[in-house]
């Protein structure tokens, strides 16, 4: 009986090995280049993930709103913010009567990090608590703080029947 | 200085330009995930493209590595 020959590029363990079968501890180490190659290999991970986050961000699409009533004039009260959803369901909005004849209304999400907003009457702006940002009450521009773009604008028109109406939202 | 050392210190320099160029990679996931929230297209964009290009240099620096 013949034995079996193994084949030429598999490294044959010494005999020794083969009697006592343990793994010293070196066996386990990871080279610097393996290590190198891991972090490359993240890289390239994260590489991917930043051109499919600017895909996103550009192919996604914001809906704009489409017209739709809000609340009575008359219910609004000078000063008093009201909120309400628009677009959509899950897009906060706030509004405001600034005089008997003028209502703003803003997306409520701050253009910073996306934290709420809120009217302040004495300060006549809209506050984000998260990081200090500050808005312009009527034209929703930044007056301070870390935002760096204006609150997206929603255009009202209060109609014959004395209804608030939302036309459209300017991102 | 002998040639081991050098080529030594050679592969410890450029693991250390590795890990700066992934954690560099860490931050501008932060700043593409803030242009997204803020719908900053073109903000997006240059992360991707700066991210790109440190991946390349990171991939180029394992050239340099010993085995």
């Amino acid at each position: 009986m013949t034995e079996q020959q193994a084949p030429a590029d598999v490294p044959v363990a010494p005999p020794w090995k083969r009697d006592f079968p343990y793994e010293v501890l070196s066996e386990e180490e990871v080279t610097r280049r393996e290590f190198a190659r891991y972090l490359v290999l993240g890289a390239g991970t994260i590489a991917v993930a930043n051109v499919g986050i600017a895909a996103w961000t550009q192919l996604r699409s914001i809906n704009a709103g489409e017209p739709r009533a809000i609340t009575p004039l008359a219910d609004v009260a000078v000063g008093v913010p009201h909120l309400f959803r628009y677009p959509g369901d899950d897009d906060p909005a706030i509004l405001v009567r600034l005089s008997d004849s003028e209502v703003v209304a803003f997306s409520q999400k701050c253009t910073h990090l996306g934290c709420v907003v809120y009217y302040e009457p004495d300060e006549e702006r809209w506050h984000c608590p998260c990081h200090e940002g500050n808005f312009d009450t009527r034209t929703g521009n930044v007056i301070s703080g870390p935002p760096t773009r204006p609150l997206g604008r929603i255009d009202l028109e209060v109609r014959d029947d004395g209804m608030i109406w939302a036309l459209g939202r300017h991102t | 200085m002998r040639a081991s050392d050098r080529a030594r210190r050679t592969s410890s320099a450029v693991l250390l330009y590795v890990i700066i160029l992934v954690a560099f990679q860490v931050f501008l996931v932060t700043v593409a995930v803030e242009a997204f929230q803020t719908d900053a297209e073109s903000l997006a964009w240059a992360t991707a493209a700066v991210s790109v290009v440190l991946f390349a240099a990171a991939a180029a620096f394992l050239r340099y590595l010993r085995p």
